[in-house]
């Protein structure tokens, strides 16, 4: 038996050596010089990148070729410039259904008779719904290229949508929201993001799963002519592939993909929460509590970006991050203690987190808002600065090791609107972020009220969050139940 | 890269295995997808390089011949156990340091352990490789071993397991399915153990184990990235070559249980979700080259919704709503794998019949030509797919070592499952799928 790879979210103890272990070097003996210490490393060598091809059809469609030379395998992505913020209000989740059913046969072939195609090329299809964006990809040997790309026409440009292939679909993402409601971390930061976004059409994306039932193939139809047109879409293909080819071959099978009118609504960021808002969501079968705090921040085409990311590899990146360190290690009030920043089209979300011990969550809640109180003030060592530039710059590279990766970079940077060369740039933007920098975008994104979210069995609530005024309390399904004054419903 | 594919692959390797021999061997394999060097050290250390420049990343795997078989009876879980505890720091690595080190570059670390090895690894920038190489070395020869860190990190192994439990509600049925299908101590017991048996080990077991099996004799290196080859053998001898080797390592108790006809057992917990259950089928006696056509078998069974498996229990009769297929290697004990789960009793009946049935005819009738095809594509292109990063191809490669593959013989090893052909496919499974190597174990919610 192998076991997945570990995250390592080292176990309580292990990690409780880790400072200690950081400023004590071992005994040296018999040995050699060059053992005592850390290795002067090599040169170090720059991430480049391949160009991106662009080719606009006639039909709106852009085709984005990334040359890999070499690579047996290529990957296609269908970029649709419509996510799960696209859902009507009052039918959540439309778009990851709707998404969820393409592949799903034409007029002429069943949904077995699409699976059997797609697998009779060797191909692996799959479909993602992201807030702002769609991406639907299919792996395939670069052999089989041609071939995939008829698949690819049959799939989105006269897909047909059964009834029977939906009920088995919704009840597939039933079942997906349902274990996601077994995951604390899930719950908390829905709760979280929910409550971000209020009143936006973000929102939707955050609901639970109880409308999903009610979603039918009128509705996915209805979605599906809306936003899946050629111009509204990027195709982006990577593999060891030459672009007028590509584009010449797309051209052909995708031209008939008839160009609509798309109407989208622009979706304004939303404000950043300065409410004191703590929500505490039951959770019966916790062992532990998950605490998430955490606002909304920038969106990436904000020149604060790089900045925020160096100040949040400083706050909570890894386990030498000063979260992890105060926390964990010098008050020994939480297992874990992380930040982390998501961005959408129009904002960003950041949150830190902490797994707790149901008796430390109002002194480990206390630590993380002292913690980001403090941050803009506080003296940032200029070689904790250029760790975190280090740790991002070194990390850069992973993003892109698969043609898979690459492709959803790229897909990304589209859908969010981002300069074609952004990571391009990334390595330098990085670099530039210095010490004044960093403490100037806490002030900015630090400084509101964050919103409070706790995850844990409703009976640690009372005694716990006595002292932080009105908790809103909310059952799994994110139903809001009561209110806590001083710890008692009222 | 899927680890279950990586294992099946080994599995393959290992029934092809050719011998080592020689103190050392260089060889370099152009119809490879990416060059590969491979050469030993004065102390045994097995070195194999391969070079990949388009990403300024490395991934280097040390690899020991210390896995779960390694263990002696009322030792289980000691390998797991040493996992761990190589994290706990050495003569110039703090505790922890290791990971602290390693993340500070942006790169990623872990490690596993599996039935005949310990795999440590660890991916980061390539202008890092010497920090990897530093790092390892150090706790290849000088573990430091506290008695109270020691004792920390078996408490912390049975909460995990005990966590476990609580998101995996299966994992004891997999224990014990684990050894009615592989009856021998060595081959069949869980790798994290038993409660009492992991409590009960001391600094005493842990010395023992480190100072036999973690010794350079008994390792693999595997750097694959963007390396320089003069500037890595360099490192790797400043780092490795003054470590001393171990005494002979030996090869791990070869398995010994006997065919005794089929075994089905039943499994009542009242605890459990929904009835299911396992099926196993032991491959034995097995013939060189039989591995590629049971790979091939397993495909044509289990992969992707329009195999067999999945169209007829998950689609056609829906008898099941979740089942998986693995083909399984131990380092000389192999076996194929299917777990299935079931909304009722009758449900599960039903489904196990019709999964037998699914065997019986790939007994009774050749394989069409379309069918053939679609399963060479999927698996070629899933084979391709999982050499695709640095770590794929590091882990391969020592997979591969510790098989005794030559590295000049991967190149020809997809062709030899792209010519696996129906009369083949239909000949293993009259041989192999036979009522004397099944292995039942049913699950019951009472």
């Amino acid at each position: 038996m192998r076991r997945a790879p570990r995250p390592f979210s080292l176990p309580a103890v292990v990690a409780a050596a880790l400072a200690l272990a950081l400023a004590a070097p071992g005994p040296a003996g018999a040995q050699g010089r060059f053992r005592r210490t850390p290795p002067i490393p090599d040169s170090f060598r720059e991430l480049k990148l391949p160009d991106i091809e662009s080719f606009p059809l006639p039909n709106g469609l852009t085709v984005a070729v990334t040359r890999r030379p070499g690579s047996p395998l290529v990957t296609i992505q269908v970029v649709i410039m419509a996510g799960e913020s696209d859902s009507r209000q009052d039918l959540p989740y439309v778009a990851s259904l709707t998404a969820r059913m393409i592949g799903r046969g034409t007029n002429a072939m069943s949904s077995d008779d699409m699976e059997r195609l797609i697998e009779s090329i060797g191909g692996d299809f799959s479909a993602m719904v992201f807030m702002d964006y769609t991406v639907l990809t299919l792996h395939v040997l670069l052999e089989q290229l041609d071939r995939a790309l008829d698949i690819l026409r049959l799939m989105i440009v006269i897909p047909e949508f059964h009834e029977q292939d939906l009920a088995t679909v919704r009840r597939n993402f039933f079942y997906d929201l349902q274990a996601r409601e077994k995951d604390p971390e899930s719950v908390g930061r829905r709760q979280l993001e929910r409550v971000l976004f209020e009143n936006h059409p973000y929102q939707t994306a955050t609901q639970g799963k109880s409308r999903v039932s009610y979603i039918t193939v009128k509705d996915v139809r209805a979605f599906f002519n809306k936003f899946y047109a050629p111009n509204n879409a990027v195709l982006v293909v990577s593999g060891d592939v030459d672009g007028a080819t590509v584009a010449r071959k797309v051209g052909r099978l995708l031209g008939p993909w008839a160009r609509r009118d798309v109407v989208k609504t622009a979706i304004p960021p939303p404000p950043a929460n300065d409410k004191k808002r703590v929500c505490f969501v039951d959770f019966p079968a916790a062992e532990d509590a998950v605490i998430y705090v955490g606002n909304l921040v920038m969106a990436p085409r904000s020149p604060d970006y790089y900045p925020f990311l160096v100040l949040n590899q400083v706050l909570g990146g890894t386990m030498n991050s000063r979260l992890f360190m105060n926390l964990r290690e010098t008050k020994g009030v939480a297992y874990s203690a992380f930040s982390e920043v998501a961005f959408y089209r129009t904002c960003g979300v950041f949150w830190a987190k902490a797994r707790v011990m149901p008796e430390a969550i109002r002194a480990a809640i206390g630590e993380i808002i002292r913690e980001f109180q403090a941050f803009p003030s506080e003296k940032i060592e200029p070689a904790e600065i250029e760790e975190a530039k280090s740790f991002l710059i070194g990390q850069l590279p992973l993003r892109f090791e698969t043609l898979e990766k690459y492709g959803d970079q790229l897909a990304r940077v589209l859908a969010l609107g981002l300069d074609a060369g952004h990571w391009a740039r990334a390595s330098d933007n990085l670099m530039q972020v210095n010490v004044e920098e960093v403490p100037a975008v806490a002030r900015k994104y630090l400084a509101a009220n964050p919103v409070v979210v706790i995850v844990g069995k409703k009976e640690w609530a009372g005694e716990a969050l006595k002292d932080f005024g009105a908790v809103e309390m909310y059952d799994l399904s994110g139903a809001p139940q009561a209110i806590l004054r001083q710890g008692v419903e009222k | 890269m899927n680890k279950t594919t990586r294992l099946l692959l080994t599995a393959v390797f290992l029934l092809s295995a050719w011998p080592l021999g020689g103190q050392a061997r260089e060889s370099v394999s152009p119809a490879w997808p990416f060059p590969v060097e491979e050469y030993r050290l004065r102390n045994g250390l097995r070195v194999i390089l391969s070079a990949d420049n388009s990403l300024p990343l490395v991934s280097v795997v040390l690899a020991y011949g210390a896995g779960a078989v390694r263990e002696q009876p009322g030792q289980a879980g000691l390998a797991f156990l040493m996992e761990n505890l190589m994290f706990q720091g050495s003569e110039n690595v703090g505790p922890l340091q290791h990971v602290g080190y390693i993340q500070k570059t942006g790169g990623v670390v872990n490690a596993e352990t599996t039935p005949d090895k310990t795999l440590y690894y660890q991916e980061l920038p390539s202008n890092q490789l010497a920090l990897a190489l530093w790092l390892e070395s150090d706790r290849m020869r000088s573990l430091l071993l506290s008695t109270r860190d020691r004792e920390r990190r078996q408490d912390e192994l049975l909460d995990e397991y005990r966590g476990r439990l609580g998101m995996e509600p299966y994992l004891e049925s997999y224990a014990l399915f684990d050894t009615l299908l592989y009856p021998d101590f060595a081959y069949g017991h869980p790798l994290i153990g038993t409660q009492g048996n992991l409590k009960a080990l001391t600094d005493a077991d842990v010395k023992g184990f480190h100072a036999a099996y973690y010794v350079p004799n008994n390792a693999v290196l595997s750097i694959a990235g963007d390396i320089q080859a003069a500037r890595t053998k360099e490192l790797v001898a400043r780092y490795f070559d003054s470590i001393p080797p171990g005494e002979g390592v030996g090869p791990p108790p070869p398995p010994l249980f006997s065919q005794e006809g089929e075994v089905t057992r039943l499994l009542e917990d009242a605890s459990l979700p929904s009835p299911g259950f396992h099926l196993g089928y032991r491959l034995s006696p097995l013939r060189p080259g039989d591995m590629y056509a049971m790979k091939i078998l397993q495909y044509v069974l289990s992969r992707g919704k329009a195999s067999r498996l999945y169209t007829r229990i998950m689609k056609k009769d829906l008898t099941a709503y979740y089942f998986g297929a693995i083909l399984e290697e131990r380092r000389g004990v192999e076996a194929l794998k299917v777990f299935a789960l079931n909304r009722d009793d009758v449900m599960a009946e039903r489904c196990l019949k019709a999964v037998l049935s699914e065997f019986d005819k790939l007994k009774g009738s050749l394989i069409s030509l379309e069918e053939m095809e679609k399963t060479l594509h999927l698996f070629k292109t899933d084979y391709i797919r999982q050499l695709t990063t640095n770590m794929d191809r590091a882990l391969l490669l020592a997979d591969a070592a510790f098989a005794d593959i030559r590295v000049d013989a991967l190149s020809s090893e997809l062709d030899k499952y792209l010519k696996v052909n129906p009369q083949s496919l239909i000949t293993l499974a009259n041989r192999l799928f036979v009522p004397a190597n099944r292995v039942v174990l049913n699950i019951r919610v009472r």
